[in-house]
This record gives C-alpha cells, sequence and structure tokens, in this order.
C-alpha cells in the first residue's frame, strides 16, 4: 500500500479547505476530468465548505480506443455548463507530463472563465513536459511507479479501493 | 521517413524539413505530441559537448525533438535502465556546458501513461 484511505482521506480534507478558502465568496465550478478523477473529485467536493458546482469532462486519451483513428485530440465528455466568468478549478488524478491538462486548459480559456486553477491529487513534476499550468493545489508529489486504487486502474480494474496501491508490473 | 515507419501528416510539425525517424518509437513521440497539439521539431540541434584542443569535436549530442512554446530539447528513451544512465550523463554534460538549454528525458513510461495503457511495443 502506497496511501491508506485514512491519509487519502485527512489530505483530501486539507485541500477542500484550501480551496473553500482561497474561493470564500465565490462560487468556483469543479471539473472532473474523467475518468480516474471521480473519487478524488466526490471527495473533495464534500471536503469543500463553500457552495460550488460540479461538471466533468472527458478527453479521448492517445492510442485509446476512444481515439478511434483520429489524429487529434478530442472531447468524449463536454461540459453541461457554461464557464464564462466563472471561477474554473480542473480537478485531476495525477499530472505528469501536463499534455493532457495544458490541452484542456487551453480549450477551457477559450471559453473565457474568470479564472481557472487545477487541483490534482498526485503530480509528478519532474516528469513535465509543459511548465505554465495552473497547478495550485497538489495531493501527493509521488514516485514514478504505477498505482492502482481511489480511481485509478490498470484495464479499468481496481478503481474501487479505498486506498492507493503500488502496482509492479511483471 | 525510413522505410516501414508509417508517415503520418503532422498537424503542428514546426521543422522545415520531413522528419526522418529512425525509430518506432520516435514517431510514436511524434505523434503523441502531434495529438496533443504540442508543437514540435525533430532532432533541430547538435550540440557538442566535448572538443579536443584543436576544436574538433569528440562528442556531441542531438537530442530527438524540441518543443518550441516550451523551449525544451526532448530525448526519447526506450531503453534498459543501463543505457539510460549512459544518456543521463550526456544531459548532464550537455546543462553543465549549456546552462540556458532545457532538456529532458521522456521515457517509454510517459508514453504508456498517455496511451493509458502499459503494454505498448515501442521496440526498435
Amino acid at each position: 500500500m502506497y496511501l491508506s484511505a485514512e491519509e487519502l482521506a485527512a489530505r483530501v480534507r486539507e485541500l477542500g479547505a484550501e480551496i473553500g478558502r482561497d474561493y470564500a465568496g465565490a462560487e468556483p465550478l469543479l471539473v472532473g476530468s474523467l475518468k480516474a478523477s471521480f473519487v478524488f473529485l466526490a471527495d473533495l467536493s464534500r471536503a469543500m465548505p463553500i457552495v460550488h458546482g460540479l461538471d466533468f469532462v472527458e478527453l479521448a486519451g492517445y492510442g485509446s480506443a476512444q481515439m478511434g483513428g483520429h489524429e487529434q485530440i478530442r472531447v468524449l465528455k463536454d461540459l453541461d455548463v457554461d464557464v464564462r466568468d466563472r471561477d474554473v478549478v480542473v480537478v485531476e488524478d495525477v499530472v505528469d507530463t501536463g499534455l493532457t491538462l495544458n490541452y484542456l486548459v487551453r480549450t477551457l480559456e477559450l471559453r473565457s472563465p474568470r479564472t481557472i486553477a487545477a487541483a490534482t491529487l498526485l503530480d509528478r513534476p519532474y516528469r513535465r513536459l509543459v511548465d505554465d499550468l495552473p497547478v495550485r493545489y497538489v495531493g501527493f508529489v509521488v514516485p514514478d511507479e504505477l498505482f492502482v486504487g481511489y480511481g485509478f486502474d490498470l484495464d479499468e480494474r481496481w478503481r474501487q479501493l479505498p486506498d492507493l496501491r503500488l502496482l509492479r508490473l511483471s | 521517413m525510413q522505410m516501414g515507419l508509417e508517415s503520418p501528416d503532422f498537424q503542428v510539425y514546426r521543422g522545415s524539413e520531413p522528419p526522418r525517424f529512425v525509430s518506432q518509437a520516435e514517431l510514436e513521440c511524434a505523434k503523441v505530441l502531434d495529438y496533443y497539439g504540442i508543437p514540435w521539431e525533430y532532432e533541430p540541434r547538435t550540440f557538442v559537448l566535448e572538443e579536443d584542443e584543436d576544436g574538433r569535436v569528440l562528442e556531441a549530442f542531438t537530442p530527438d525533438f524540441y518543443l518550441p512554446e516550451q523551449d525544451l530539447y526532448v530525448e526519447l528513451t526506450v531503453m534498459k535502465q543501463s543505457l539510460v544512465t549512459r544518456k543521463n550523463r550526456k544531459l548532464r554534460k550537455l546543462r553543465a556546458r549549456y546552462p540556458d538549454v532545457k532538456v529532458k528525458l521522456f521515457y517509454k513510461r510517459d508514453l504508456e501513461r498517455l496511451a493509458q495503457h502499459f503494454h505498448l511495443d515501442l521496440a526498435s
């Protein structure tokens, strides 16, 4: 085990309180980037002591079946709400190269939100290819390992585990 | 383009000549950058790492990719750890001689994570 359910919950509560302080008086919109972030987003939302909105996006990952031969990234599930003049907090499961978050942020910026920031449960800043990202809230900086549980999967398995576990592939 | 490697119509390639990849892994990396809309060039610059007293080049290094918007050179590696260590040594030399140049290794695992699965065949 890498992080227990209790350790995850404690850190997510801290992040929720921090975001709540930073956006006091505002009504931010949390945008979950599906799919692995859904557990983190659910806990983060309940840890935030302020009124806020929730929405989801899903991008077709490179090489995925959903990519369907397209050579440019595409949105599989778009936002349901208008983000114009809203304070948007993108919620990610993990940021490493930053390529996905970079695309998402650039896409959302075209819709004129008031502000845009990102919260990620896990971060690998040493793997970053794109540096100028608005990553403002980080749960844990983690080593270059594979994880399952707490929303993370391998071939769609083990997302439901309450803790975060290291995965060693043979 | 080398024989045997496909030649996609890249959208955000910023080089002046068509890229001539030497491995499937390089092609895959280029496709990933293109997919995410990150402008890229292929091997645009060779860095001299060591010269003899007559100015002859003893060691040089040509990173695989350059990302102009990030002002970042990227060296792809799908090798085993011992060879990665050798590449890391070259990168350290490059950083020492060109402290203003940003360069990073891009590992097979980075590609695999972006591909959302862990069985990519990048052997080349």
